[in-house]
């Protein structure tokens, strides 16, 4: 963290002018509040009134949910498509032709098949958060190195054997990226999906208060996303390091 | 090419029907599209309980020969036979050592735990009994206060160990060890020489063993083929009548260690400089 200082000192700054410029009227002051005002009805919302907070659960359900459904779906069909090639043959195509789609073009197929509900934005978030993990998956699987492979084969281990003890470890590192790379997609499409239907979680909850004209409020829940996504790659950093110890390339020791 | 050495290990009289019969070996590969001979009709026996060594120069096809005898890589023709049966596929009974050591550790094992995958692959023993019998092996190779490292926390040379370790482990009948010293330090190589002696003849296993350094082949070996560039051929099939325990000072000195080397290191390199097979001949019948 010590090195880091740097870099929090120019957000500090950043904020400072920000402030100076908003109370000088050197910026809208009503599309941009000062920093204080922004502050303070982040508390306020956050832990007074809690309309923040009570925004925040949804939207985290729906991550999670969307997220966990991906990984026990793209995994598994990500090792699959690696280690058979048949699978491979069949699946990279489509995979490679619906990936570029954006993942917020599907809310309206969704709305359609499943309503505004949680099922609809849950199933958007799943479906972005598919496509990283399973392509880091397969390219993981293939990339793993044929030496270890051929040393699964001499050592005469079942095929099973081989995917869970050498395959699945080896391809470990991509399959994580992919799971991290998904979990930022999943913040952001979990968002568009709140704006653009439904009467809850953090995304609805700016865009509201953006209608009504809170604008202080509006700041402090898009605040509060780059706070969450920064704990959520935090956290996942750290469950990384913990899975990859054995690789030895972090710097903390 | 068919050349057969007789069988050294324990002075045996009577020649066995040997472990490991290759006939007729014929190997391509395709590189940028123009056909690559490694071997067009090789043939070779290894005897049981023997310590072959396979020299050559480099790329000339040591490790090709290897895989397919293990059954790792498949022949375009002839035929591969372990204990008379034709190998089709990985032969049980058989461990192959990479040469590429760094690439065939698992990097997310420990030392102890690499050790346990050999161990584990052929033997189920409760927990308690493995873990004794992973140790031994790991003080066996020297590793003993490592066991917990992972291998990003090795030097080349331990890595090398513990890859020899999770071999040697299984027990296999035939143990194919591709230049497994290259990475050590000429005492650890020594220790290393010894240490693999010594479980041979304790264990009593097959051992081939390929190696660019004659010396060693010479220092290990009851047999040694030597084989020239692409397509391979057998150039040489010397058995070794040094007599086992071989001891690094004592054996070293032997007269007959030092003429071993000298004829094979002679015949190999001026075979690799193109000297014709006649001027061979007068060469080594001086
Ligand atoms: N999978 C492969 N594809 C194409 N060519 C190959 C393949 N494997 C080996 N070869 C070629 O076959 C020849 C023999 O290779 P091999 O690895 O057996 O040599 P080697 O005697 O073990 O050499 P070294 O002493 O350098 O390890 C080389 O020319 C190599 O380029
Ligand atoms: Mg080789």
């Amino acid at each position: 963290m010590r090195r880091r200082w740097p870099g929090f000192l120019l957000i500090a700054v950043l904020l400072l002018a920000w402030e100076i410029s908003s109370a000088r009227g050197w910026i809208d002051p009503i599309t941009f509040p000062r920093i204080s005002v922004i502050f303070d009805s982040w508390l306020r919302t956050v832990w007074t009134t809690g309309d923040l907070t009570r925004q925040l659960l949804p939207s985290l359900g729906r991550i999670f949910s969307g997220f966990a459904l991906a990984c026990v779906v793209a995994i598994p069909l990500g090792l699959l498509m690696g280690s058979v090639s048949f699978v491979y043959r069949l699946l990279e195509p489509i995979t490679e032709f619906i990936r570029p789609i954006p993942s917020s073009a599907y809310i309206p197929v969704a709305i359609l098949f499943l309503g505004i509900g949680n099922e609809m934005k849950i199933f958007v978030v799943f479906l972005a958060c598919c496509f990283p993990i399973l392509l880091n998956t397969y390219g993981g699987v293939r990339g793993v190195d044929p030496v270890l492979i051929d040393t699964g084969r001499t050592f005469g281990v079942s095929k099973l054997t081989a995917a869970r003890q050498i395959i699945l470890p080896a391809a470990m590192p991509s399959i994580l990226t992919g799971m991290r790379i998904s979990l930022g997609i999943a913040l952001i499409v979990a968002v568009v999906a709140e704006m653009i239907t439904g009467n809850s979680g953090i995304g609805y909850f700016i865009l509201d208060m953006q209608r009504v004209f809170r604008v202080p409020e509006m700041f402090a829940g898009i605040f509060t996303l780059g706070l969450l996504g920064f704990l959520i790659n935090f956290v996942f950093l750290k469950i990384e390091s913990h899975f990859l110890r054995w690789r030895g390339t972090s710097v903390e020791a | 090419m068919n050349a057969m050495a007789p069988a050294t290990n324990a002075g045996a009289t009577m020649r066995p029907a040997p472990i490991i019969e290759a006939r007729g070996l014929q190997r391509y590969f395709n590189v940028n599209g123009k056909r690559l001979t490694v071997f067009d009709g090789l043939s070779c026996a290894v005897q049981q309980g023997g310590f072959l060594s396979i020299v050559g120069p480099s790329g000339c096809g040591k490790s090709t020969l290897l895989k397919l005898i293990s059954g790792l890589d498949r022949p375009n023709g002839g035929e591969i036979l372990f204990r008379g049966k034709p190998v089709t596929g990985p032969a049980d009974g058989m461990i192959y050592v990479f040469q590429q050591y760094t690439k065939s550790i698992f990097p997310w094992r420990t030392v102890i735990q690499n050790i346990e995958f050999g161990l584990a692959s052929h033997k189920s023993l409760p927990r308690a009994q493995a873990r004794e019998k992973c140790m031994e092996y790991v003080k066996l190779v020297g590793l003993d206060g490592y066991e917990n490292h992972y291998p990003y926390q090795l030097s080349g040379g331990m890595q090398q160990r513990v890859v020899i370790a999770r071999a040697m482990i299984c027990e296999p009948a035939v143990l194919l060890m591709d230049e497994p010293f290259s990475a050590v330090d000429a005492l650890t190589r020594a220790l290393l020489q010894e240490l693999v002696l010594k479980i041979w003849s304790d264990i009593k296993f097959t051992v081939l063993f390929v190696t660019h350094d004659v010396e060693e082949a010479v220092f290990l070996s009851s047999q040694i083929i030597s084989l020239t560039k692409a397509p391979a051929t057998i150039h040489e099939n010397v058995a070794i009548d040094l007599p086992y325990p071989r001891d690094q000072i004592a054996t070293r000195a032997d007269p007959r260690f030092t003429d071993f080397r000298q004829r094979l290191f002679s015949s190999i390199f001026l075979q690799e400089k193109g000297i014709a097979p006649d001027d061979l001949k007068t060469i080594r019948s001086k």
